[in-house]
């Protein structure tokens, strides 16, 4: 596991706190959104489609402050829009640093090399930089030819500064895992902690609706990629939530475990899904109708969802508050995860130029390396 | 299954392939007729879920520009509001559905185009032309 033993020890202590109060809804990550704006126009993108005067918008750090105050997560995500694009960030991140709290500043990296000499290295601050993938794959994915070479850039310079780095990606519908696995080599390679990733989530405001994958596509592209592991890649995650993706194991989303608080309050239910807003934390947690949400509820809007934001919280707090899940995160930590099964997808699996999207998928192996 | 799908069940989530997008509504200069309670709230429920600016008309003749970005339904329209932002103004604005006295939608739709396949057509383009450092900009915010 890439995530350094002071972090560990900050969150397991939170999460058995939590268990020993009895606390059965608590959140672990604060995803902070300062702003919407954002200097890429990446197609097919559902998150920042606004008008001029709101993307024009950002909080305030008083009011980031509030809100992580009263929320009270070990670990705060500041995502956007492009949080760098924020004037008072340093404050913001300084303030969050003041409070001991974890952050991952996700960021496209545009700015990152300008902006690092404002920041000073901390083991409470990560810059989580956003690269979809090798360097034709991910200007593609972000519309922008030399995004990855700025990005890397950023990456290299934050590293030799001292800085915590972390990469993350998002995965669509025609992901080449032997390419996705030499990007892991790629990224760790340039000295970062860790990589993040996760599969797309179909955002009902995204322009194209046909390129997100469902479960059983999902598990076969992360059994594919995250089997028959290198020593050398680490992953800035969960041992067990990379396990849920792959399929060997099940959660229930709990979408209180990592909320989402933006310019328009406390959004309902989760950061994906858009369905109002509470004035607090308290009010998200108890006036939202969460019998509504998840698998279970058999919501549609819910089905495709297998994003860090709802699974990797009980992946967690599975890890750090029962034995059970303790000896299978120490297990995962160290296993290489191989599996012959998974070799024959990447043989499966050609490789193929960015704008000819490749399936993965292979009728006659539907399901069949489902073990959840 | 398609999007029109209202629950599944866990044996079907689990087995989905690609997940059914959503069909997005053109809504853009649409303006409703509301004619009566029902229609006020569906139109306005459509109002929470674009990703443009409307113009409220009140039953005062005032009217406003708004980004509705939350809404509150109760079993009144007295007790029901849309929460909005103005553009010239910093705060956020709430104002009852039982002043409404009409509704358009005049903002263009933010979430409207940008399609991949739009951008694969565009970019092969301008390769083929030998053009460099192509890419997509943010659109202008001024």
């Amino acid at each position: 596991m890439a995530i350094p033993i002071s972090q560990m020890w900050t969150v397991s202590t939170y999460v058995l706190k939590k268990k020993l109060s009895g606390n059965k809804r608590y959140p672990l990550v604060l995803m902070l959104e300062p702003l919407f704006r954002c200097n890429l126009a990446c197609a097919g993108c559902g998150k920042v489609q606004y008008p001029p005067h709101i993307l024009k918008k950002q909080l305030t750090p008083e009011e980031c402050f509030a809100a992580v105050d009263e929320c009270g997560a070990p670990m705060v995500s500041l995502p956007g829009g492009e949080p760098l694009l924020h004037p008072q960030i340093v404050e913001i991140v300084n303030g969050l640093i003041a409070r001991k709290k974890y952050i991952y500043l996700c960021t496209n990296a545009l700015e990152l090399k300008r902006r690092l000499p404002e920041f000073t290295p901390s083991k409470y601050l990560t810059f989580s930089v956003h690269l979809d993938g090798q360097r034709e794959h991910h200007d593609f994915s972000v519309c922008r030819e030399g995004g990855y070479d700025i990005a890397v850039e950023g990456i290299k310079e934050a590293v030799k500064r001292g800085f915590r780095v972390t990469t993350n990606a998002t995965f669509f519908d025609g992901t080449e895992p032997n390419s996705v696995r030499a990007f892991f080599d790629e990224v760790m390679a340039m000295g970062v902690e860790g990589i993040v990733l996760s599969p797309g989530y179909s955002y009902e405001k995204a322009p194209d609706q046909n390129r997100f994958m469902g479960r059983a596509r999902v598990r076969r592209l992360f059994r594919a990629i995250l089997s028959n592991r290198k020593p050398e890649r680490k992953f800035n995650m969960s041992p067990l939530f990379l396990e849920f993706l792959m399929g060997d194991r099940n959660y229930d989303c709990i979408p209180w475990g990592m909320p989402a608080y933006n310019i328009f309050g406390w959004q309902r239910p989760c950061y994906l899904l858009q369905e109002g807003y509470a004035n607090s934390y308290k009010e998200l947690l108890e006036e939202t109708k969460w019998e509504e949400y998840g698998v279970p509820s058999g919501n549609p809007k819910c089905a495709n969802c297998m994003v860090s934001c709802g699974y990797e919280a009980p992946a967690v707090i599975d890890g750090f508050g029962t034995l059970k899940g303790f000896l299978g995160m120490v297990r995962g930590t160290f296993s290489r995860y191989p599996d012959a099964h998974a070799l024959k997808l990447l043989d499966e699996a050609a490789p193929h130029g960015p704008s000819s999207l490749v399936q993965i998928e292979d009728p006659s192996h539907e399901l069949e390396e489902t073990r959840a | 299954m398609t999007a029109e799908v209202l629950k599944y069940t866990r044996e079907q989530v689990e087995a989905l392939e690609i997940a059914p997008g959503t069909e997005s509504e053109q809504l853009e200069g649409w303006i409703p007729e509301l004619a009566d309670e029902a229609e006020l709230r569906q139109a306005l429920e459509k109002a929470f879920g674009y990703r443009g600016d409307v113009t409220l008309t009140l039953k005062n003749g005032e009217r406003i520009e708004a980004f509705i970005f939350d809404r509150r339904t109760g079993a009144t329209l007295g007790d029901s509001w849309v929460h909005y932002f103005a553009p010239n103004a910093p705060e956020k604005r709430k104002v009852s559905y039982a002043e409404i006295a009409r509704l358009e939608f005049t903002g263009k739709d933010r979430a409207a185009g940008k399609h991949w396949e739009d951008w694969v057509k565009k970019f092969n383009e301008k390769k083929a032309a030998g053009e460099k450092n192509i890419g997509l900009l943010p659109d202008v915010l001024d």
